[in-house]
């Protein structure tokens, strides 16, 4: 049974938006591990929710418009906001919501992001993110080991941008 | 919901909630404020038929799953049946079962998801429900078993989808010629361990529906409640299916219209027509003529059509069913009821398929040069009937493309649902979102995919209207 659950998202056919997926081989290759599960979405569904309350703690690594392009953050993921206008698709802290409503789980999560450039059509990434690509990938991979390793509130950041930017 | 904006004597929703796709509705509206003209507008763009010329065949089921994240998987199996005729062969039985397995799962997942989370909201809390509660977030509050049926029905027809095509979403595992992998033992024991629970889930999903329907009269009685012709594929015995068979028309009265049409021969007997307001396409049965010619697809469509499932506890509920009505089951409000009774089929039918002795055969595949130059596939996605038509040249390169798309065959049957709900409940001088949200839920009913029907390029003709306060009509550009 994994203890943490890596939800790479975005597509993958946007140029940076798919950095997630990039992310999330490298990681697949990095942490093999019957402890550490890494999935590949799209966006994120109420499906992940079911997911998320399996496990002991979620990462969630998608791309961010926020930032200049190539800053890497990681940030707690909050509670869900009060107010929801929910078509198909949510957010980390939306999945993180209906984990606790419907499944009664509290997992630790964490969002981890890169800051995007170009999201016009497109399967390749643009310089300044491709050339943050190994750093991304080593911060998501380091906070993984961390977790995995010691107690877990003492492994997660409190404050927003942790990681290197 | 959507935001709803009064412009004059327009009133605008946009962008329509809860369905796939972006759209709009304009209400058009009289002196005194009552609903005199409604349109659904569909606002995206796509434009799949002209950009796969000159690619070749072979390519076209993967660019075609690309159309849909949702419905992947009918365009996959449309697509290789099309690229089956242009190689003119007989595909061997096994990949053929497989097929069926794979497209099955889409319709569980697919009506999972329009029911338990897009619809859900409105069938648990109410038409009037708070539009801030009005949500899956709602739902998992007010009924949380409910939330979960949903999310696991989904994942159940998702997991199916892994197993047999390698992946959730764009899976390439259909091929012209059959399916490129067999089924594995650890596979079919795997979804086989499931449909247990999936069946529970959808029992239960249709006592709970059944048990709502007294509280929603008005809207049975409002919502898409007029004739229209119904179209489907059928079986040759006149069964419910998804992948194969013949076409089906009723009329309202549930009389045969048209029976054994070939789906090869569409173009003979369903005409396409563009409006200048929309980027989707409309279509009608020809032979009477547009737009006389209205009929539906779909859930509703099938169960009409159809005169069994051939499974046993979907052949109660489709009994059940045709009782709603003498005639044909014509309130659009029905399609939820109809999308139950298509799941329960979906898992019992997939139960007797993966029993099947030679569904673990190795030969699921067959291999051949084109042998044809023009090819049609058709088969029953989620929402209705669906076509792909191609032609290519001697080097097997597409030189043309048509795409006739379930959420098209309902454009017609649509607006005319928008106009009778909005003429029921909607007072220009007093909106109120209740009103609102039951135009957009009857948009809902039929669970249109407005990324899979937007895909003409280079017909569509365009209008710019410049409306005074008043809705006076000031000026007007047009294309086309």
């Amino acid at each position: 049974m994994p203890r943490v659950l890596i939800v790479a998202y975005g597509n993958p056919l946007r140029s940076d938006d798919g950095v997630g997926w990039v992310v999330a081989d490298e990681l697949h290759r990095r942490l093999a591990s019957p402890e550490v599960e890494v999935v590949r979405l799209q966006q994120l569904l109420p499906e992940v929710a079911e997911s998320v309350s399996r496990v002991e703690t979620a990462i969630f690594v998608d791309a961010s418009r926020d930032g200049d392009p190539g800053d890497i953050r990681c940030q707690p993921v909050a509670a869900p906001p009060a107010r929801i206008q929910f078509s198909h698709q949510l957010s980390p802290a939306e999945v993180l919501g209906l984990a606790s409503q419907l499944y009664g789980a509290t997992p630790q999560a964490l969002c981890v992001t890169l800051a995007g450039e170009c999201f016009e059509h497109g399967e390749g990434l643009s310089e300044k993110v491709a050339a943050r690509l190994p750093l991304l990938a080593a911060a998501a991979e380091q906070l993984t080991k961390k977790i995995l390793a010691g107690p877990l509130a003492s492994s997660l950041p409190s404050q927003e941008d942790e990681a290197a930017s | 919901m959507g935001e709803a904006v009064k412009q004059g004597r327009t009133i605008v929703i946009d962008p329509v909630t809860r369905i796939e796709g972006h759209s709009k509705i304009t209400l058009h509206l009289d002196e005194d404020g009552a609903v005199e003209e409604a349109r659904f507008h569909v606002t995206q763009f796509r434009g799949f038929e002209k950009f796969c010329e000159g690619r070749p065949f072979y390519e076209m089921p993967s660019l075609m799953a690309r159309i849909c994240g949702i419905c992947p998987v009918s365009h996959l199996i449309a697509s290789a049946k099309a690229c089956d005729a242009l190689l003119a062969v007989t595909i061997p039985p096994t990949a053929e079962k497989l097929r069926r397995i794979f497209g099955l799962a889409q319709v569980v997942q697919s009506h999972a998801l329009s029911l338990f989370h897009l619809s859900s909201p409105d069938l648990l809390l109410g038409m009037d429900a708070d539009p801030a509660k009005s949500n899956l977030f709602g739902v998992a509050e007010e009924n949380p078993e409910l939330a979960r049926d949903g999310i696991r029905l989904r994942q159940f027809g998702q997991e199916i989808i892994e197993r047999l095509g390698g992946k959730r979403i764009h899976p390439a595992w259909i091929v012209p010629g059959g399916v490129s992998e067999p089924l594995t033992e650890v596979n079919r024991d795997a979804i086989l361990s499931a449909i247990p629970d999936a069946l529970g889930i959808v029992e239960r999903t249709l006592e709970w529906f059944k048990g709502r329907m007294e509280n929603f009269r008005e809207e049975i009685a409002s919502f898409g409640n007029f004739p229209t012709m119904f179209m489907g594929i059928v079986k040759q015995d006149n069964g419910l299916t998804f992948y194969d068979g013949k076409i089906r028309i009723i009329d309202a009265a549930g009389k045969v219209v048209a029976d054994a049409l070939d789906p090869k021969r569409y173009f003979d007997y369903i005409g396409e027509k563009v409006e200048p307001w929309s980027y989707m396409k409309s279509t009608y049965y020809k032979p009477v003529g547009f737009p006389d010619g209205i009929y539906r697809v779909g859930p509703l469509a099938r169960l009409n059509v159809a005169d069994r499932c051939g499974t046993p506890r979907a052949d109660q509920e489709l009994a059940e069913f045709h009782e709603l009505q003498r005639t044909a089951v014509l309130s659009s409000f029905h399609y939820h009821h109809a999308r139950l009774v298509e799941m329960l089929y979906c898992v019992e039918r997939m139960e007797q398929l993966l029993n099947d002795s030679e569904i673990l055969s190795q030969r699921v595949r067959a291999v051949a040069r084109p042998n044809a130059l023009e090819g049609v596939g058709a088969c029953e996605a989620p929402r209705g009937t669906l076509f792909h038509h191609y032609k290519i040249d001697e080097q097997g390169l597409i030189r043309w493309c048509n795409l006739v798309i379930a959420t098209g065959h309902n454009n017609l049957a649509m607006n005319r649902s928008i106009l009778q709900v909005a003429k029921h409940f909607v007072r220009g001088n007093h909106l109120t979102p209740g009103m609102l949200n039951r135009v957009e839920a009857v948009i809902r009913t039929y669970d249109p995919c407005l990324s899979c029907s937007t895909h003409a390029l280079g017909e569509m003709a365009l209008r710019i209207e410049l409306l005074s306060p008043s809705g006076e009509l000031l000026d007007e550009v047009a294309r086309g």
